[in-house]
């Protein structure tokens, strides 16, 4: 393979596996390949696809990169792109392995390690391409351990594909839910006020949308630690989810901020809500055997009511606008924007 | 307030000129563009229709694809806004109508949609729309489209 087709490749790899960390796209072998065609730009439909999908801030979740894959790389037509792919893919890899050829005979014994498992034949679904990560990264830190003569790009590259083995760890856990809550996560949320906000606009029902924060969780984390912090986290999302109904949407939106969508609901009717959670935290209270006692846990909502044609980041703000107005006149209460 | 002026290429502009900024060297007597809001929802075809509107179109709306499809033989618009569910006849299946119709490959047409999923962005795309707006929109969003395809012609 020419020096100039392996640069190519090489460009085309860290193009893909920087935009899959852009769009927090778990990094799996369909993923990369996903976005290695994209940037290789060998199939103008996936790229106006995928650029359709950027350009309405779409979000990456797996039923769509799930479809992407089977739509682009699936049919009999696709077939040969993906071949193309793979194979390029793979050579990257081999690049790798081809620059500890020239190293040290340690680093010989990787390069045969690699070739052995590129030449392996991977079909058409590069569902291999994991394990072959995987290989690489296992043989790359043995190499670190033994070998002073590993070439900089190596270890370069050892680093991106180890990252890229975290990234993935890490996005495959918080793929739509808060690990420690049980709640949807702040994606999730993404997805849903927007799913929400279109067919509000579409039908002219209301929408309303609350922002619940805990009151001084900062002064709970110092006082009795980080572990009675999470236990407050986790029992608030529970009273959320006893006090809505099966159509609204529970989100931790960070830190100690919750959010919750409130379709076919307007402004009086979502105060009621939060009302209700406001007196349900207060009814139903955290109980913990602290010392000194864990004092009651309240928390100040705002809320505000989504206006079709208006940008969704305005109705947040509006919505944190009133959270804020509530802080301010002395929390545990809620405020309508 | 002045036409939206489809060789300035840039919605922007206009978008300028009508904030108060003056657009220097705008024709002295231009054409304005025509649309067609092709929605069932009045209150989809009411903000869509303040937003081309106020960017100096000339509005018209149909609440199905049928319709606008009359709409379309008896004039061509230059820009359809363009719903895929719809009663009677949906988006696609207008879509479809008019791209074989004469003249039918002229207008730019921006699918405007809560459809998210890439099978119907595929499918809108090999059927010849020019762009896809997923709602929510607003105006910024719907002016970032419809740029899209005035420069792209």
């Amino acid at each position: 393979m020419p020096q100039e087709e392996i640069d190519k490749a090489r460009t085309i790899a860290d193009s893909a596996i920087a935009t899959l960390r852009r769009l927090e796209v778990p990094p799996t072998p369909a993923n990369y390949a996903i976005w290695y065609e994209y940037h290789a730009g060998m199939s103008p439909n996936l790229q106006r696809t995928i650029d359709v999908l950027i350009s309405n801030k779409a979000v990456f979740d797996e039923s769509t990169l799930q479809d992407l894959y089977s739509t682009f790389f699936s049919s009999a037509k696709e077939a040969q792109a993906v071949r193309e792919t793979s194979v390029r893919a793979l050579q990257t890899l081999q690049d790798i392995a081809g620059v500890a050829d020239f190293a040290h005979h340690d680093a010989q014994a990787f390069g045969v390690t690699l070739r052995g498992l590129a030449s392996k034949d991977l079909g058409e679904t590069l569902d291999n391409l994991r394990s072959l990560i995987e290989n690489l990264v296992l043989e790359s830190k043995r190499m670190a351990g033994r070998s002073e003569y590993v070439g900089l790009r190596m270890r370069e590259s050892a680093g991106k594909i180890e990252a890229l083995e975290r990234n993935l760890e890490d996005a495959i856990r918080d793929s739509s839910l808060d690990g420690l809550t049980g709640v949807a996560n702040r994606k999730s949320f993404d997805a849903a006020i927007r799913r929400t906000a279109g067919d509000a606009m579409n039908s002219g029902d209301d929408l309303a949308l609350l922002m619940i924060d805990i009151d001084h969780f900062k002064r709970v984390n110092d006082t009795w630690g980080h572990q009675t912090g999470d236990a407050v986290l986790r029992h608030l999302a529970q009273t959320l989810q006893k006090a809505v109904r099966g159509g609204d949407h529970v989100a931790r939106y960070g830190g100690e901020e919750f959010t919750v969508i409130l379709p076919h609901t307007d402004g009086p009717a979502a105060v009621t809500v939060a009302e209700n959670i406001r007196l349900a935290l207060a009814r139903e209270p955290l109980m913990l055997d602290l010392t000194p006692p864990l004092t009651p846990i309240t928390v100040s909502i705002g809320a505000a009511c989504y206006e079709p044609g208006d940008p969704l980041a305005e109705w947040v703000g509006r919505t944190d606008a009133a959270l804020y107005c509530a802080k301010r006149e002395g929390r545990n209460r809620v405020q309508l924007n | 307030m002045r036409p939206y002026i489809a060789q300035r290429g840039k919605v922007e502009t206009v978008f300028n000129s009508i904030d108060g900024v003056p657009s220097e060297g705008l024709d002295s007597n231009p054409i304005p563009m025509s649309c067609l809001i092709t929605d069932d929802s009045s209150l989809v075809r009411k903000i869509a229709r303040k937003i081309f509107a106020g960017l100096g179109f000339e509005v018209d709306e149909a609440e199905n694809g049928q319709v606008a499809l009359q709409k379309c033989l008896n004039r061509m618009p230059d820009v359809v806004l363009l719903d895929w569910n719809m009663p009677v006849m949906d988006g696609l299946e207008f879509l479809k109508s008019l791209r074989r119709s004469e003249g039918g490959r002229a207008p730019a047409v921006i699918f405007c949609t809560t459809e998210t999923d890439v099978d119907h962005v595929q499918r809108a795309l090999a059927n010849g729309a020019n762009e896809y707006l997923m709602k929510p929109f607003d105006a910024e969003s719907l002016i970032a489209k419809l740029d899209m395809v005035v420069t792209r012609r």
